[in-house]
């Protein structure tokens, strides 16, 4: 277990300094996501106009991992239609979970939380956000639980 | 360590020790303890009211018992300066 792998540059600084952080005035949809036996909390507001995600924010606590995958998640999904977020999901899914998935340039600065799948136990905290997101973006759900 | 936090401070304190450190979540510090060899315990501890109560999100906790030696101790000291320096 190489704790680089794990903790990279980009995943500090996004923890340090998360982007999109804070509420959403105006937001059009909203979702909260919890992860009940570590006690992250991660609430999602975002504005969407037709198909397109204009606005997302993201308020909440975490660990490292979680906060820069949601800090990483909402700026790779701003300006993004729903096909195309959904196609990310995918991505991400693939990354986080599959042993021997090959890099995909596809996925940007979102690729540095690929150290995660050697850390089983974290990859909840990486893919909370993106299951609120599914939820914010289904007018179903308003909470995501990873339990 | 300045940047840690003891958690609960009885006078006949039983050896369990909840702690947090200053910028680091105790996720993390759970898995960077855990590259040395050292474990914890991380999170809600099932004790999600009395964290709540704290206004903590998560601790980390290390518990001692009879076969622990001092240098366990001393191997979990240094696993948190290395959490420390991985976190600037």
């Amino acid at each position: 277990m190489d704790l680089k792998e794990l903790y990279r540059d980009v995943i500090l600084d996004h923890n340090r300094h998360p982007r999109n952080f804070g509420p959403l005035a105006d937001a059009s949809h909203h979702a909260e996501g919890n992860n009940p036996l570590c006690g992250d909390c991660l609430s999602l507001a975002l504005r969407v106009n037709g198909d397109r995600i204009e606005e997302i924010r993201f308020e909440g606590s975490g660990c490292a991992i979680s906060t820069a995958s949601a800090s990483l998640m909402t700026e790779a999904v701003k300006g993004k239609d729903r096909p195309s977020v959904r196609q990310l999901f995918e991505r991400m899914h693939a990354l986080l979970t599959q042993p021997d998935a090959a890099p995909d340039p596809a996925l940007g600065k979102l690729a540095a939380l690929s150290g995660v799948r050697e850390f089983p136990a974290r990859v909840k905290c990486a893919s909370l956000c993106w299951h609120t997101l599914n939820a914010a973006l289904s007018a179903s759900a308003a909470t995501v639980s990873t339990e | 360590m300045p940047e840690i936090e003891i958690v609960g401070t009885a006078a006949h304190k039983a050896a369990v020790l909840s702690f947090t450190m200053q910028g680091v979540h105790a996720h993390d510090l759970g898995t960077i303890l855990d590259a040395d060899g050292v474990a914890v315990r991380t999170g809600h501890h099932c004790a999600m009211p009395v964290m709540t109560f704290f206004g903590l999100p998560a601790t980390a906790r290390a518990s001692f018992g009879c076969y622990n030696t001092e240098e366990d101790v001393a191997r979990l000291a240094s696993a948190l300066r290395r959490a420390r320096e991985v976190f600037g």
